[in-house]
């Protein structure tokens, strides 16, 4: 009976869509982590690999570490679980064997279940032909078209008394991207994408044809080769001290994720235009022993002038004639290498990045920035470690840079108990500290000037029910932008997460925040720094019934400033998704209300998009959201997007945005459309 | 005059405080108006998913008096229709008098999805008088519904009128229509005694929050007790009753400034299903 039961509830939920289980993941994972920083996050790139994994899933009998590694949502204590249980009974059976595995719950196990598949014992990597690329290849061509229907300032002419100027941006007002993928069971892999920005030319006197180009091409596990890139691709080694272009756990609701995952070397197939690499670069495996290599020689945008340049630019957009000076004029040249020697419980790696400018990058100097990099050379090198003893996962890493400036991150996970992980870590990066590629645990979005505690525990008290807590204190020894002197904060998080049955699962999430910030008092010639705090709480409730399924979500929250008085914001939402049973067609509506007094109570909240464009907006002011999402299968190899959204802002400001982005008005409106083929 | 200058008066109270919410959508036979999750009661343009609640077909009737004042009365009256494939309601209720007045109508249509969840959308048309050389302006917008029966006890109500914010526009000048989001939930403690809780936010207005308690004492009678607030706490009281295929309700909300609001309702159910 007990048996009956368990495979019914597995079925349905291997019948699971993928895309759906992704998609929450992202979700989950990225709406707090879009709220604590003000870079913009590459969901494409994050989406793809584990959209890979889910199209190749990983066979529980022979992966590695560094496989289930693609599974960001599981905690390292949760692998290190799978992989001591492979390891002790030999054989994983059967996929009902995960719920004897310490620290996996129900929700756990649902998440793993689309990436992962039971094979035999102890497969080795058969060899490619030919042949093999016409027979098992997979091809993708994606087209993606986005139009705002009101148009923005940039778009329109001024006219003033005197004379009519052009509008501000070159190019039309439509996004457009073309990209084609081919994937031989994630040995081989190359693509091309192209895009143009809305507002970017594409075809005048000027510009023929795209304004990014992407090139890619990966080989992996053919003899000692573990990976060969050519063309666009990331690197990503240790805890990101030194270099990590790929996305880096920060804090969530997954409160024992500190670790980042997918080490190596990874093809490039995003939009993002600036942070990547154009060049080559390979791994090779000597046994216990993996060594990379990486080369990269690519243009940058900056504003140059008098042969040096104080930033760079990073947005990738060249829309005005302004923006178009920027591009592409800045040569830069990175050489970087990595050895990671493996022992069963015990991993260490050495990671050594170099980066030489054809010109000078000089900031205009002031207390906050006096330790930012400057000049044309930039040497990083990093150690880093892994330690598994009983219960106990010790990990971390130290790295220094051309100037001896230190950065440390160190942590360890234990679990007492099966149904208990806990999770420290204490991180120092010294204010001289810089590279530019660090992307790690931290608080603020630079890699230097920051000390911090974190500790964090996962604990399943009773079934069905989860509590995730953490707590971050941490301290800005150096003045920092907005800040004018040393400052600290503090980070708070609880979450309880029920899943009765299912069909229906839902949490609630307490947030605290104090951070300290500059106050400008008019009386005295310093600002003061006072500090602010944020709480807020949400209760989001996913309810499944055959082939709709439901989401609502509330949240609140309250700011404190020193300086004024409490502002408050609330947000509601309404979701709604059908999949149609006869016809391949899948629907999804919302209704979101949101009432965010200050730009300190925004909100971000994650909702559905066109295959790889997340969207997580952030929305403050009075208003109303709506959308609607269309998927189509026209065909077995042919799929339509289509997505409108429209915001309405109900208060007395007749104005959307600023600068050439200004739409008059109080309603924005956007269409998305994307085809896809595959064959 | 007298009476006239006291409508002026009260109208301007009562639109800065309502903030035009109250003026155009008819309240409903549930006790502080909490009508969003409530799966026993419907009335002319509350959440279109309960509809589909409503096991009989019939009509009726509703009154709503606004502070002792006949000027600022709504009438309504309803009928609805169940059938296999989905359920269907009509809505229609009149505010004001000769030299102002707004009128809505709704067609309704909600399904009931194995008693697991209900969902509903109303295409609503409102109808401003705006003087005798104008007359009559309108303007077609939905009115969307859901509810979920989470289990058997306890369901969650979700229903928004007017979602786009659309308005009524003449040459000279704008007529705001209430956009209204609503969140509530419904519990039921017994089978004679129900629990229900509701936000609502008016785009432009406060929130509400409001609770309320059903007690079935008797067969054929309801005591109804609630509150919500909305800057300041009004209290209501509500007793409603059922004879044959007859039922009668009646509400009243006792405002703190501007005093009582009653609502009467009577339904008459064509048949027994």
């Amino acid at each position: 009976m007990i048996v009956s039961v368990l495979v019914l509830v597995f079925i349905s939920v291997k019948a699971q869509d993928n895309t759906s289980t992704i998609e929450q993941i992202i979700a989950d994972i990225f709406e707090q982590y879009s709220e604590d920083t003000d870079e913009e996050i590459d969901f494409e790139s994050f989406y793809d690999e584990l959209k890979t994994v889910a199209e190749n899933p990983i066979d529980l009998n022979n992966a590695t570490r560094e496989n289930f590694e693609k599974l960001v949502f599981l905690s390292d204590m949760q692998i290190e679980n799978i992989l001591s249980y492979a390891y002790s009974f030999g054989t994983i059976n059967t996929i009902y064997e995960l719920q004897l595995i310490n620290g996996l719950d129900m929700t756990d196990i649902r998440r793993i279940l689309p990436f992962v598949y039971i094979g035999a014992k102890n497969i080795e990597y058969p060899k490619i032909y030919w042949s093999d690329i016409k027979r098992y290849g997979r091809n993708e061509i994606l087209y993606r078209l986005d139009r705002g229907i009101e148009l923005r300032k940039g778009f329109k002419e001024n006219i003033t008394e005197s004379e009519i100027t052009k509008p501000k941006y070159l190019g039309s007002a439509f996004y457009n991207s073309l990209k084609y993928h081919f994937n031989l069971k994630e040995r081989i892999m190359f693509g091309l994408t192209m895009e143009k920005d809305a507002g970017e030319a594409f075809l005048n006197q000027a510009k023929k044809g795209y304004d990014f180009y992407s090139m890619y091409g990966q080989i992996n596990n053919v003899g000692r080769f573990k990976t060969i890139v050519v063309g666009d691709f990331r690197a990503n080694f240790g805890m990101g001290l030194v270099i990590r272009q790929g996305l880096s756990m920060g804090k969530s609701s997954y409160v024992l994720n500190v670790i980042p995952r997918n080490s190596g070397l990874k093809k490039y197939s995003s939009t993002d235009e600036y942070n990547f690499f154009r060049g080559t670069g390979c791994t090779i495996s000597f046994g216990k022993v993996n060594a990379t290599a990486f080369y990269s020689n690519r243009m940058i945008d900056a504003d140059t002038l008098n042969n040096s340049f104080t930033s760079i630019y990073k947005t990738g957009l060249h829309r005005t004639e302004s923006e178009l000076l920027k591009k592409g004029t800045v040569n830069k040249q990175v050489l970087g290498t990595n050895l990671i020697y493996t022992l069963s419980n015990f991993q260490i790696g050495l990671t050594l990045v170099h980066t030489l400018l054809n010109i000078n990058l000089k900031h205009e100097i002031y207390p906050y920035n006096l330790y930012y990099f400057s000049g044309n050379k930039q040497t990083n090198l990093g150690l880093n470690y892994r330690l598994r003893m009983h219960k106990f996962n010790v990990f971390g890493e130290t790295a220094l840079n051309q100037d001896l400036a230190k950065a440390t991150i160190n942590g360890v996970m234990y679990s007492p108990v099966s149904q208990v992980s806990l999770v420290a870590l204490y991180r120092y990066y010294a204010p001289d500290y810089n590279s530019l590629y660090a992307n790690s645990f931290s608080e603020s979005s630079s890699i230097s000037n920051e000390k911090g505690f974190y500790i964090g525990a996962e604990i399943l008290p009773f079934k069905k029910w989860k509590i995730s807590v953490y707590s971050d204190s941490y301290k800005f020894t150096w003045p920092k932008f907005g800040v004018d002197g040393p400052s600290i904060g503090q980070d708070y998080l609880l979450q309880l997460d029920y899943a009765t049955r299912r069909d229906l699962n839902m949490y609630w999430r307490i947030r605290y925040e104090q951070k300290e910030k500059n106050y400008l008092n008019e009386n005295q010639a310093l600002n003061e720094i006072v500090s602010t705090t944020k709480a807020s709480i949400r209760y989001q409730l996913v309810y499944t019934y055959g082939n709709f399924s439901f989401k609502n979500l509330m949240e609140y929250n309250v700011v404190q400033n020193y300086s004024t008085a409490m502002t408050y914001g609330f947000t509601a939402l309404q979701d709604i998704s059908y999949r149609f049973r006869k016809i391949p067609l899948k629907i999804d509506l919302r209704y979101q209300f949101f009432d965010a007094q200050a730009y300190e109570n925004r909100f971000y909240t994650y909702e559905k998009d066109l295959l790889y464009a997340f969207s997580i907006p952030m929305i403050y002011r009075t208003g109303s959201r709506m959308y609607l999402n269309i998927k189509y299968d026209l065909t077995r190899n042919m799929s339509l997007w289509f997505k409108y959204a429209q915001t309405i802002y109900s208060d007395d400001k007749n104005i959307i945005g600023s600068g050439n982005d200004e739409i008059i008005g109080n309603r924005k409106n956007d269409l998305r459309f994307m085809f896809r083929y595959e064959f | 005059m007298n009476k006239l200058i006291q409508i002026i008066l009260v109208l301007l109270i009562s639109t800065n405080i309502f903030s035009q919410l109250s003026l155009s959508i008819p309240e409903t036979n549930t006790i502080a108006n909490l009508n969003v999750a409530d799966t026993r009661n419907w009335s002319a343009f509350s959440n279109p998913s309960n509809i589909s609640y409503l096991k009989n077909s019939g009509f009726g009737f509703q009154y709503e008096n606004r502070f002792l004042l006949n000027e600022l009365s709504t009438k309504s009256i309803f009928a609805n229709l169940p059938t296999t494939l989905v359920d269907m309601a009509l809505s229609a209720s009149y505010f004001g008098y000769n030299q102002y007045n707004e009128i809505l109508l709704g067609i309704g249509f909600a399904r009931n999805f194995s008693e697991k969840f209900s969902l509903g959308v109303q295409f609503n048309y409102s109808a401003t008088y705006f003087g005798p050389e104008i007359k009559y302006l309108g303007v077609l917008f939905p009115q969307i519904g859901l509810n979920l029966k989470l289990s058997p006890k306890f369901n969650l109500g979700f229903s928004t009128f007017n979602p786009f914010q659309q308005n009524i526009s003449s040459n000279f000048s704008i007529k705001r229509l209430a956009s209204v989001f609503s969140l509530g939930c419904e519990y039921f403690f017994a089978d004679n005694f129900v629990f229900r809780s509701q936000i609502d936010k008016e785009i432009s207005s406060n929130y509400k929050f409001g609770v309320g308690f059903d007690y079935t004492m008797l067969n054929f009678l309801t005591v109804k007790l609630g509150a919500y607030t909305y800057g300041y706490l009004v209290s209501c009281l509500g007793l409603s009753t059922n004879f044959g295929s007859f039922s009668f309700s009646y509400n009243a909300d006792f405002h703190p400034i501007l005093g009582l609001v009653s609502i009467a309702s009577v339904r008459y159910d064509l048949q027994k299903k």
